[in-house]
């Protein structure tokens, strides 16, 4: 069974972590300390910087390790910094980028089809996901009224919701999980006892991905609570990393 | 895992250790407004500490931290049901003095509870505020333990207060839940300039990089764990403290062996 995190980044953000990870060794020193053995990447210059920046940095992670595999943050087309939705398209064929992340509050933009219809458009056709962060990136819970505006206009979308508040989410995210075939959330700080067991039961193993939020948080705690999730192992074998795995093999760049 | 640990490997293998059980000296019970629970019924409460090897869980009713009176009360039953397993923490309301001496009185008639509980923030209360004083001038006539909800920077139940309330009451057993959550090194020098004064875990198991602080800073026999079940699944928690930078003994310590001597508990 591989632990593909989908939720973890490196680099040196304007107020460092506790424990920071400055460059990809310090997220694959973590990753053999706990047993995970992929990691879904991007350099925090694609949301404390700019991904005009961050994207091309990100690539580096590459470079350290094929366990890491790089994401790369969206822009709304309309101001052109990534070019428009074909360029962006075709930088990330060249580049073998196969997921996404948005950071409305961050960028200061709504995530919204006016903004991106062009772009989620392709997205859905391609089967490329699109991460939202929960925390204040894209304006903490309002993530989950952003993701159901999403999701009403383009429902088969995968969109990911990662990272989680330490008050239960449930009553927000539950009914996107019902209505939206593809949405879901990361495992990184969804901690309520039971959780992830129920979700999987209610609405099947493909709506969790497995996510650390390092380095602000550690690997091992997320990893234990999937490891031993009260769950069949095939269930634990998707959530663990088949998912993701299959999301970005599936996408079609 | 790339490293060394008996314990670690057993937890990895089995989701519990035997040799290395744990006590949650931070737990609550039954529903609460912000939050849904699929685990919150008792026997669902003990299926979890059972499959994680958590043999004593120390609790505080979400009923009794809104509504004393009703809510201790009525915890004591569920206590009661299970006197191996549960032992329960007394609330506190300073918002209501007039109950608080009562609340100390009620105390000691019912089994089970072990200490006080005081949620000073959510109160917006300080735990040096003169409604708090009874049961602290209780607990420090009979070296009882207080679980403090505690966070940096709160003016109610920073590591500030919990120093001055740890000077005041040298005998009453103060552990700061959450670890004074985000002052770690401030927390700690408290944890460790007062014996008194311990560092309860829940939430800031899982912060990459403080509870190194605390046992460098305060030493692991300073330190409880607890993970506010049923909000969190004690694995998390667990695996926050397995995976830590520290040794063996300190997840002994940590886990289990610092509880059972404060709250004289048998493992
Ligand atoms: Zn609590």
């Amino acid at each position: 069974m591989e632990f593909f995190d989908c939720n973890c980044w490196y680099g040196v953000p304007m107020s460092p972590p506790l424990d920071p990870a400055p460059t990809p060794a310090e997220v694959l020193a973590e990753m053999d300390r706990v047993g995970v053995q992929r990691a879904l990447v991007r350099n925090c210059a694609v949301f404390e910087e700019s991904p005009e920046v961050g994207n091309p940095l990100t690539l580096q992670a590459r470079e350290a390790s094929d366990r890491l595999v790089p994401a790369w943050a969206i822009l709304p087309p309309q101001t052109g910094e990534l070019g428009d939705v074909a360029t962006f398209l075709a930088a990330m064929k060249a580049a073998g980028v196969a997921a996404l992340w948005a950071y409305p509050n961050a960028h200061r933009y709504l995530l919204n089809t006016t903004t991106f219809g062009a772009l989620f458009e392709e997205l859905q056709d391609r089967g490329i996901p699109l991460f939202l962060p929960r925390e204040e990136g894209s304006g903490g819970l309002m993530c989950y009224a952003a993701a159901n505006e999403v999701l009403r206009d383009f429902p088969r979308l995968t969109l990911v919701v990662a990272g989680h508040g330490s008050w239960g989410e449930d009553r927000y995210f539950r009914p996107l999980m019902e209505r939206f075939p593809n949405f879901a959330v990361d495992t990184s700080c969804y901690e309520l006892d039971g959780g992830i067991a129920e979700i999987c039961r209610k609405y099947g193993p493909h709506r969790l991905l497995f996510g650390t939020a390092f380095p602000i948080m550690r690997m091992g705690g997320a990893y234990l609570g999937l490891l031993h999730a009260e769950i069949s192992d095939d269930h634990r074998a998707w959530v663990a990393g088949g998912n993701l795995k299959r999301l970005l093999e599936q996408a079609r760049l | 895992m790339n490293f060394t640990s008996p314990i670690v490997e057993e937890y990895v293998a089995h989701g519990r250790s035997a040799d290395c059980p744990v006590i949650n000296t931070h737990a609550h019970f039954g529903p609460y407004k912000a939050i849904y629970f699929p685990m919150d019924a008792p026997e669902q409460v003990l299926h979890t500490m059972d499959a994680c090897g958590v043999r004593w869980l120390i609790a505080a009713a979400h009923g009794a931290l809104v509504d004393t009176d009703r809510g201790n009360k009525e915890f004591a039953e569920v206590i009661a049901r299970y006197p191996d397993r549960l032992k329960g923490y007394w609330a506190i309301n300073p918002g209501y003095p007039e109950r608080v001496v009562r609340e100390v009185a009620a105390f000691e008639q019912f089994e089970g509870f072990v200490g006080f509980k005081f949620l000073s923030d959510y109160y917006q209360y300080p735990i040096t505020g003169p409604n708090y004083a009874p049961a602290l001038e209780y607990a420090n006539e009979h070296g009882l333990p207080i679980l403090l909800h505690t966070w940096g920077g709160s003016p109610y139940d920073g590591p500030d207060v919990v120093e001055e309330t740890a000077r005041r009451y040298p005998n009453a057993r103060l552990l700061m839940g959450h670890a004074g959550y985000g002052e770690w090194e401030r927390a700690s020098q408290v944890a460790r300039d007062y014996p008194n004064v311990f560092l309860e875990l829940t939430a800031a198991y899982r912060v990459r990089g403080a509870l190194e602080i605390m046992v460098r800073v305060a030493g692991s026999e300073k330190i409880t764990f607890g993970d506010d079940h049923p909000w969190f699944d004690p694995r998390y928690g667990i695996g926050g403290v397995l995976f830590a930078h520290i040794s063996d003994e300190d997840r002994r310590n940590i886990l289990y062996r610092n509880a059972q001597r404060v709250f004289g508990l048998p493992v």
